[in-house]
C-alpha cells in the first residue's frame, strides 16, 4: 500500500444515514472512516482532532447545521475537503451552502458511486 | 248706477267712460263659448241659448227653445226627479248647484258643473231662472286618473309585506300603516295609528331622545338611515334598518314623514352565522396548514431518511452479489429510489409556503422556479399588487396556485405557463394560463385520471369559496387552460 488511505469524517444526525454513509465509504478500500459525528459542533470537533482529507456534512444538523459547520472548517483546515449532503433542493440551505464554500454538494439519494465519487475528488484532487 | 259716477276731475288722462250700450249684456253672453248660459221661464222651459249651449250641448237654439230643460238629464236623474228638485232649491233659496252627467244632443254624456240662479222682479215675483253649465269632463277625467293611480299606489304600499311603510304627521305621530308594519311590528292599524312612533324604540334610545332626534335630522337634511334595535307589540326586539324622509308640500312647508323599516333580524343572523363560518374555517385552514407542515417533516425527516439508508445499503449489497442476484437487488433499489422521489414531491407539496418570511409573489415566483426546472416547463409571472394580501389570503392563493400548476404539469402537456396576479376589488386576482390541450380535451381524456382532475377543481373551489372568493376554469385566449380566481383581502373576522 504506497498511498496513505483518504481519511473521511461523517457527520449527519440521522444514525440511518450515518451507519450506510459509513459502510458505503468503509466499502471502498482507500478511504478510511476516522471518526462520525452526529452535530455541527462534534463535526467540528472531530475534524480539529482527525483533520481529515474530507468531511461529508448534513445540511441539516443541530448545531448551526452543515453551513455552520462548513464555514468553520474551511476557515481553519483549509485542506479538508467538504462534500455537503442535502435532503432536497432547499433554495435557503443551498445559498447557504454554496457561500459557507463547501466543496462539492450533492442531493441526498445520490448513487452511492456518486457520493464516491465526490469524496475521491475532493480528498485526491488532480487524481479524480 | 255705480258705472254713472263721474271719474274723479284731478284724473284727466283716462277716457270718458261710456256706460254699456243696452244689447251690450246680449252680446257678452251670446259670445261666451266656455260656459252654457241660458235662461229657463219659471215652469224650467228653455228661452233663451248662447253658443257655449250650441257647443257644449250640441243643440242649435232653434232646437231647444221652448223644450223642458230636463232633455238635458239622463233616465236616472230623471227617474229621481232631479231636474225639478233643482228649479225648487233655487226658487227658494236663490240658488242651486250641483254637478253630474248631462246628455248632448247625440245622446252622449258630459260631465256638468251646473249653477242655477233664481231670476226674480222688484217685487220679488219669480220670473224665471239663469242657468250656467260648464263641461269639467276633461277636468273631471284627470281627477279620476289621478284618484286611481292614487288608490293603486296606496294598494300597492298597503300589500308590501316586507317593509313597514308608514306616514307620521309633522309630530310625530302615526297616520297610515301598511301590512309589512303590521307584520314586521305586531299593531293593526286600529291599535297605532295615532301613536307617536316613539312607542317603537327601546328605553335606551327613548333616554338619548333618539326618535326625536330622527326627526330633526330628516328634517334639516332631507332624509335619515339608521340601523338599531327596535320593538314590537309584544315587547321582544328586532334588528331593523330605518329610513325616515320628510315630506314637504310645494311651499316648502313640513307634511310630516315617510317611514320605512324592513326587518333585518335574520339577516343580521345569517351574516354572523357567515362569518363565524369564515372565523372557523381560518382556524381549520390554520390547523390543515400545521398539519400539512408535520406530515411533510415527518415524511422528510424520517420515512425519507430511511429509505435513502435502505437505498446505499441495497447499493452496497448488490456490489458484493454475484450478477445474477445483483440485478434483482438493483431492481429493489430503483423502486425504493423512484418512492423517494415521489415522496420528495409530496414533501415539496406540502411544504409550507414560508409566507412570513417571503412575499406571496417571492414565494410563487420560487415555487414556478422548482416546477419549471424540474419538469421543463417555461414560465412567466406578472404581478400588479398594491398591497401583500394578508397570511390566510396569501396561503389560500398559494395553495390554489399549487394545484392548478399540479393539474398544468399532469395534464396540460403545456411546454408554457403564464401567472399573473393583480389588484382587484379589494382582493387579488390570479390568473394561471397554460398553452396545453385545453379543459375539453384535457379534462375527457380517461388516461389523464379526469376523476383526480375533477377533484383537484372541486378543491380549488371550494378553498376559494370559503375565503370569500371565487375561482373558474375556462380555455385560454391562445388554447390550453386558464384558471382564474379571486381571493377578498379582508380578514377571516369581517364581512
Amino acid at each position: 500500500m504506497t498511498d496513505p488511505k483518504l481519511s473521511v469524517v461523517i457527520s449527519d444526525d440521522d444514525p440511518m444515514i450515518r451507519d450506510a454513509l459509513r459502510e458505503v465509504l468503509d466499502a471502498e478500500p482507500d478511504f478510511e472512516v476516522v471518526a462520525v459525528a452526529r452535530d455541527a459542533d462534534e463535526a467540528i470537533e472531530l475534524v480539529e482532532r482527525h483533520e481529515p482529507a474530507v468531511v461529508v456534512l448534513d445540511a441539516r444538523m443541530p448545531g448551526g447545521g452543515g453551513g455552520r459547520a462548513a464555514r468553520e472548517i474551511r476557515l481553519r483546515f483549509p485542506n479538508t475537503g467538504i462534500l455537503a449532503l442535502s435532503a432536497f433542493t432547499d433554495h435557503e440551505m443551498f445559498r447557504e451552502i454554496q457561500s459557507a464554500g463547501v466543496g462539492e454538494h450533492l442531493v441526498k439519494g445520490a448513487s452511492n458511486s456518486d457520493i464516491v465519487a465526490a469524496v475521491r475528488r475532493l480528498g485526491r484532487p488532480g487524481r479524480g | 248706477m255705480v258705472h254713472s259716477v263721474a271719474m274723479p276731475a284731478d284724473h284727466p288722462v283716462e277716457p270718458e267712460f261710456a256706460p254699456p250700450a243696452e244689447d251690450a249684456y246680449r252680446l257678452l253672453v251670446d259670445s261666451v263659448l266656455d260656459y252654457a248660459i241660458f235662461m229657463l221661464d219659471p215652469a224650467g222651459r228653455i228661452v233663451s241659448w248662447n253658443a257655449g249651449a250650441e257647443q257644449i250641448k250640441g243643440y242649435a237654439a232653434r232646437d231647444v227653445l221652448g223644450e223642458h230643460f230636463s232633455i238635458f238629464y239622463p233616465p236616472e236623474d230623471l227617474d229621481a226627479r232631479k231636474p225639478w228638485h233643482g228649479l225648487e232649491v233655487a226658487a227658494e233659496v236663490g240658488r242651486f248647484e250641483d254637478e253630474g252627467w248631462r246628455l248632448r244632443k247625440d245622446g252622449t254624456r258630459f260631465w256638468a258643473n251646473v249653477v242655477i240662479t233664481a231670476l226674480t222682479d222688484a217685487s220679488g215675483e219669480l220670473r224665471g231662472f239663469a242657468k250656467v253649465t260648464r263641461d269639467m269632463t276633461e277636468r273631471m277625467r284627470a281627477e279620476e286618473a289621478l284618484k286611481a293611480s292614487e288608490e293603486r299606489f296606496r294598494l300597492l304600499v298597503q300589500g308590501v309585506l316586507d317593509y313597514a311603510i308608514f306616514m307620521l304627521d309633522p309630530a310625530g305621530r302615526v297616520i297610515s300603516w301598511n301590512a309589512g308594519a303590521e307584520r314586521i311590528k305586531g299593531y293593526s292599524a286600529e291599535e297605532i295609528v295615532g301613536e307617536h312612533f316613539s312607542i317603537f324604540y327601546p328605553p335606551e334610545d327613548l333616554v338619548a331622545r333618539k326618535p326625536w332626534r330622527e326627526l330633526e335630522v330628516a328634517v334639516d337634511v332631507g332624509r335619515f338611515e339608521d340601523e338599531g334595535w327596535r320593538l314590537r307589540k309584544d315587547g321582544t326586539r328586532f334588528w331593523a334598518n330605518v329610513v325616515i324622509t320628510a315630506l314637504t308640500d310645494a311651499s316648502g312647508e313640513l307634511r310630516g314623514f315617510a317611514k320605512v323599516t324592513r326587518d333585518m333580524t335574520e339577516h343580521r343572523r345569517v351574516e354572523r352565522t357567515l362569518t363565524e363560518q369564515r372565523r372557523l374555517v381560518g382556524h381549520l385552514v390554520e390547523a390543515q396548514e400545521l398539519e400539512r407542515r408535520r406530515i411533510a417533516w415527518d415524511v422528510h425527516d424520517d420515512s425519507i431518511q430511511s429509505m435513502v439508508a435502505v437505498s446505499m445499503r441495497l447499493q452496497l449489497l448488490a456490489n458484493r452479489l454475484p450478477e445474477k442476484e445483483a440485478a434483482v437487488v438493483r431492481q429493489l433499489d430503483e423502486a425504493v429510489r423512484s418512492s423517494i422521489g415521489r415522496l420528495r414531491n409530496l414533501v415539496f407539496r406540502l411544504r409550507p409556503p414560508e409566507l412570513d418570511r417571503h412575499s406571496l409573489v417571492e414565494a410563487l415566483d420560487q415555487y414556478l422556479l422548482d416546477v419549471a426546472g424540474s419538469s421543463g416547463l417555461t414560465y412567466r409571472l406578472r404581478h400588479e399588487l398594491d398591497h401583500e394580501p394578508p397570511s390566510d389570503a396569501a396561503i389560500a392563493i398559494f395553495r390554489i396556485f399549487q394545484e392548478a400548476l399540479a393539474n398544468v404539469r399532469k395534464h396540460a402537456r403545456a411546454s408554457a405557463v403564464e401567472v399573473s396576479l393583480t389588484s382587484v376589488d379589494g382582493g387579488t386576482l390570479v390568473e394561471i394560463a397554460d398553452d396545453g390541450v385545453g379543459v375539453g380535451e384535457g379534462a375527457g381524456t380517461p388516461s389523464d385520471g379526469p376523476t383526480i382532475d375533477h377533484f383537484g377543481m372541486i378543491e380549488m373551489r371550494e378553498r376559494a369559496e370559503t375565503s370569500g372568493g371565487w375561482w373558474s376554469v375556462g380555455d385560454a385566449a391562445g388554447g390550453g387552460t386558464v384558471v382564474r380566481f379571486w381571493i377578498p383581502s379582508t380578514r377571516g373576522g369581517e364581512p
